[in-house]
């Protein structure tokens, strides 16, 4: 560090220099010049020096004495990981720690592998919207006006700091394939990985062909009906044109020139059976038609954006197709609407709603019964409801060991990335994702994750307590809440444990009579400010309480709040410690 | 031992496979009825043996073999399932509003196995729907003779595989309105309709010469033609041309149905069935003559100005003119009793029982190309049935059981309120439960059309 003050309070001096003297002769000013490009200079060859603060210090790490999940099925407690230079250098339980080493003490850390979004669009902007030529006849538009533009690759579009990608690699997402935005034929997936934003950080730039049921307003095809034909018709045409144009190379005298058609070529590796097509079929009808495409050309098939698959495990294995599902899950709000009013035949009616709900959340339940490996997608999908969501698909019958293949590995071998990634193994890409608990925990949070071998800390995201003040707390409380029931009484209980601030509240149960005991999340302190929540479960529905409030000395003074159901008063007392 | 399970594990799981690729076919002895059969005239205390989905023997006090239900239809009537030549239910779209001419998109491909409707269709004894495109342009897509068998999920199950291709038209003005007027394209006038269609066939002749010459050299030694551009459109057109393909053509006045008549005889097409026909009765000789027919509403009219000139009588007229006349629905709704909609022609007309019948069976089975399957009760038909409690020419008729095949697709006594193969996860349900559903011939076209919601009925 030194040099690199060193070099700073230069920089400044000769700043000051330049600028006061202005009048200073010609040839000083040359001199100076060639110092200031001399430790310019100087700057490349001590390239820690960065004055920007930005360069990480080392490429090595080590995190050690670790639960290590290398693939599903498979711990290594206690483990340590090293990485360097971008890869897994070593996975032990006795390793060796390097001199160069950032080591980060993985004790209570869970260590997956990194998490592979198998078609998303984070980092993805839209392609300017394409101008309608004047006069055009919109039964026959060019094809980029009709959102058919299979030529256009994504990776031109894309960008590390775009929409959604710090969100989603912070749910430990350290792969995408990148999707085009547009219409039925958006272009083609790129494999990208989420690491450092100075790096190029793609995989591979053509990794399948993007199509959608998706049709551009007023222009043909401008229905599905229209988009099966021309689906048709583009993939024929293609595979005339190619031969065409082997003919052409063949023999070339006697033959009419190929005409270059960018769309049409762009269906050529298609055709070669090098990429898939990669489908967003999201209910049943449209897997079937993407299917009957799939079934009449002849192309590898990847059905993305899976909603509504369980009842076609049997037609996707038939057809060899792959599936993505999506982490998107239906809004719950119209099957938990209250009935108690309604008719009788309104009443039957919702609960045919609430299974096709809970059908939905267990269709990767169903793929994984049916033995069908496959991945997620992330599009459509909100990053910040993806543990909730991961944790429903497992409430819902999904295994935790499916649920991380589905993440991982079952993803790379989808596309064609398992030889280097997927898992945690030595020589495999450092993507990693460190977890404060198990997958499917609701309480899980992603302490960190190691993308390109690029380190990306969330501890931000971890409840902040003083710990210096924290002892002030730890003891009994007495509460009493004013709430429209009357007054509800009971105790808070903090202590300290493992170097963290726990506690416990006992209430009155909302399902009966008695009291429960619960325990907080998220507790806050920081000496005077204190909040933390917990559930109770009132009637079938979970109840998250969140209390807030001020610490005056054995005093406690503030609220506690429901959501949409209002804010009651709080106040609490500390019981005196006796000593004997 | 274990060889031999083995093997019969796999012959099992053979049949297993076979029959799921196939639709389900039934067998059921229907005793006692009073049976309609529409062209082999109506047979009292009649027994019908259905076998594997087809009519076996119908005759006096059959006995049902082994495992096969028996159902005693004493005072009852059995008539064959209906057949509704125009329709719009169970597509997930009908109008690719697009173009003046989408003969390369297919109804088969939007097909939707889930619509509710095709149950209480079968409630109301139609048991064959032709799932049209629809009126929008003057050659529109490919329709679909789909057999009603409610329940699947897949789309395939639905398609009548055994019927011709089909294809829709549509004169005046519909097509004028959309793209005329709407998009300032051809056809504007009925003029351009003629010229639209005239051109097209035009252009598929010169399509399929490009094909045949390119077929014939392309193996030669030294050949030199390069592969023509495949054109889904008019490669449909020359099916049309080669008589592969059934018109049915969306028609109001005599004036445009002669004009199509014209214009198919000059390409040697005659595989021609008109739809809606209001003013069919004014060229009745022509329509018997040079085409298959007209399937005609029985009493619906001005709701636009081509359709003005129409009468109740129109039905009765045509069939008494020798023109293959049936009855359609057009609609979810009339779809539920097309045997009122022939009723009418007895007021109307004064047909007889046989001929008001055949207006929803055979003569619609005629239209679609299908009448050596269904459309009547006769042995080694399909075996497509519908008991009625009444005669179903009466006003008190009430469908009591539907099949398809052989399989019972409705039973009254067995008539569950919620009859949805799917829900949606995210559907909000009214306190107070109420659904409704509209399939039009216009659908997806207003886009085009501002006025075309001020019109109730598009058809």
């Amino acid at each position: 560090m030194p040099k690199n003050k060193s070099f700073v309070s230069l920089w400044l001096d000769l700043n000051i220099l330049s600028t006061h003297n202005f009048m200073i002769k010609r040839q000083n000013t040359l001199k100076l010049l060639m110092v200031w490009f001399c430790l310019l200079l100087g700057q490349t060859v001590y390239s820690q020096s960065d004055y920007t603060g930005n360069k990480r210090v080392t490429g090595t790490y080590a995190i050690t004495n670790a639960t290590i999940i290398t693939s599903p099925g498979k711990t290594i407690s206690n483990g340590t990981i090293i990485i360097k230079d971008g890869l897994f250098a070593k996975i032990s339980t006795s390793a060796q720690l390097p001199v160069d080493a950032q080591i980060i003490p993985g004790d209570s850390l869970i260590i997956y592998p990194g998490f592979i979004d198998a078609l998303g669009e984070q980092g993805v902007a839209s392609p300017e919207e394409a101008k309608r030529p004047k006069d055009m006849d919109p039964s026959n538009p060019p094809n980029h006006v009709a959102g058919i533009t299979p030529e256009l690759e994504v990776l031109d579009y894309w960008n590390i700091e775009g929409n959604g990608v710090e969100a989603w690699r912070k749910n430990g997402f350290t792969i995408s394939q990148v999707a085009p935005k547009g219409l039925m034929l958006p272009g083609k997936t790129a494999l990208v990985v989420l690491g450092d934003e100075k790096s190029s950080n793609y995989l591979s730039t053509a990794s399948g062909l993007y199509a959608q049921f998706k049709t551009p307003r007023g222009l043909y095809p401008g229905t599905t009906l229209g988009l099966m034909a021309k689906w048709r018709e583009l993939y024929k045409n293609a595979v005339l044109k190619q031969e065409h144009e082997k003919m052409f190379v063949a023999q070339g005298n006697g033959l009419a020139r190929p005409q270059n058609d960018p769309s049409l070529a762009a269906f050529y590796p298609v055709i070669d059976q090098e990429i898939p097509v990669i489908f967003q079929a999201k209910d049943e009808l449209e897997i079937r038609r993407a299917l009957k495409l799939q079934n009449e050309l002849g192309f590898r098939l990847v059905l993305t954006g899976v909603e509504d698959g369980s009842s076609l495990v049997e037609d996707i294995k038939a057809a060899g197709a792959s599936v993505i599902l999506s982490l998107d899950l239906p809004d719950p709000k119209a099957s938990k609407v209250e009935f108690d009013e309604a008719t009788e035949e309104a009443k039957k009616a919702q609960q045919r709603v609430v299974e096709a709900y809970n059908n939905a959340l267990m269709q990767a339940a169903h793929f994984e019964k049916a033995g069908i490996p496959f991945a997620f997608s992330t599009q459509d999908a909100k990053s910040g409801e993806f543990m909730k969501h991961l944790s429903l698909m497992m409430e819902n019958g999904l295994s935790e060991e499916a649920a991380l293949a589905a993440l991982t590995i079952n993803a790379a071998e989808i596309l064609g990335i398992a030889q280097y990634t997927g898992s945690i193994a030595e020589g495999n890409l450092a993507n990693l994702v460190i977890t404060t608990d198990k997958l499917g925990d609701e309480k899980a949070k992603v302490k960190y994750v190691f993308a390109d071998g690029y380190l990306f800390e969330y501890e931000g995201e971890k409840p902040k307590v003083d710990m210096s003040k924290a002892k002030e707390l730890v003891g009994t409380w007495n509460y009493e809440s004013e709430t429209p029931g009357g007054t509800s009484k009971g105790t808070v209980k903090y202590e300290i444990n493992a170097g963290e601030l726990q506690g416990e509240i006992v209430v009155d149960d909302p399902d009966g009579s008695g009291q429960i005991t619960r325990k907080l999340k998220d507790i806050n302190y920081d000496g005077k400010e204190l909040s933390f929540n917990f559930s109770v479960m009132a009637q079938g529905n979970k109840l998250i309480v969140y209390a807030k409030g001020t610490v005056m000395d054995d005093k406690f003074e503030g609220t506690l709040s429901i959501k949409d159901m209002g804010k009651y008063s709080l106040t609490a007392t500390k019981v005196p410690e006796f000593k004997l | 031992m274990k060889k031999f399970n083995y093997i019969l594990l796999c012959v099992l799981l053979l049949v297993a496979n076979g029959l799921t690729a196939q639709t389900p076919k039934g067998s059921v002895l229907i005793k006692n009825a009073t049976v309609l059969t529409v062209t082999q005239g109506t047979l009292e205390e009649t027994d019908v043996l259905v076998q594997d989905g087809l009519i076996k023997k119908i005759g006096k006090d059959l006995s049902a073999p082994k495992n096969v239900e028996s159902i005693d239809a004493t005072g009852k009537f059995l008539m064959p399932g209906i057949i509704d030549a125009h329709s719009h239910l169970a597509l997930d779209v009908v109008n690719e509003a697009t173009a003046p001419i989408t003969a390369q998109v297919s109804m088969a491909d939007v097909i939707n196995p889930f619509d509710v409707g095709i149950y209480r269709a079968l409630a109301g004894g139609t048991t064959i729907a032709h799932g049209l495109h629809g009126s929008a342009n003057a050659i529109g897509g490919q329709s679909i003779t789909m057999k009603y068998r409610y329940g699947t999920h897949d789309p395939e199950d639905i398609i009548m595989k055994e019927a011709p291709r089909t294809i829709k038209f549509a004169l005046g003005e519909n097509p004028t309105r959309v793209h005329g007027r709407g998009k300032n394209l051809q056809p504007r006038t009925r003029m351009g309709v003629e010229a639209v269609i005239r051109n097209g066939f035009a252009e598929a002749i010169q399509y399929k010469k490009q094909w045949e010459t390119y077929n014939a050299s392309k193996d030669k030694k030294n050949n030199t033609i390069t592969p023509p551009e495949y054109n889904l459109k008019l490669e449909t057109l020359a099916d049309i041309l080669d008589g592969e393909i059934i018109i049915h053509c969306h028609s109001y006045r005599a004036d445009e149905i002669y004009m199509l008549i014209n214009v198919c005889r000059d390409f040697g097409v005659d595989k021609l069935v008109f739809t809606h026909v209001n003013e069919g009765f004014k060229v009745a000789p022509e329509l018997a003559k040079y085409t298959m027919g007209a399937s005609v509403f029985s009493d619906w009219w001005a709701y636009k100005f081509e359709v003005y000139y129409s009468t109740a009588y129109n039905a009765a007229i045509l069939m008494e003119n020798d023109v293959i006349t049936s009855i359609n629905s057009d609609s979810g709704e009339l779809i539920r009793h097309l045997y009122h909609e022939a009723a009418k022609t007895q007021r109307y007309g004064g047909l007889t029982d046989e001929q008001a019948l055949s207006l929803i069976t055979i003569n619609p089975a005629k239209q679609l190309g299908i009448d050596d399957l269904v459309g009547s009760i006769e042995e080694g038909k399909q075996a497509d049935l519908v008991i009625f409690d009444n005669h179903p020419l009466s006003v008190y008729a009430i469908p009591q059981m539907t099949f398809v095949d052989g399989v019972k697709y409705f039973d009254i006594n067995d008539d569950e309120d919620d009859q949805r193969l799917k829900v949606s996860p995210t559907q909000m349900v009214e306190p107070v439960y109420l659904q409704a559903e509209d399939e039009r011939c216009m659908h997806g076209v207003e886009l085009f059309t501002e006025e075309a919601a001020n019109f109730t009925h598009t058809h």
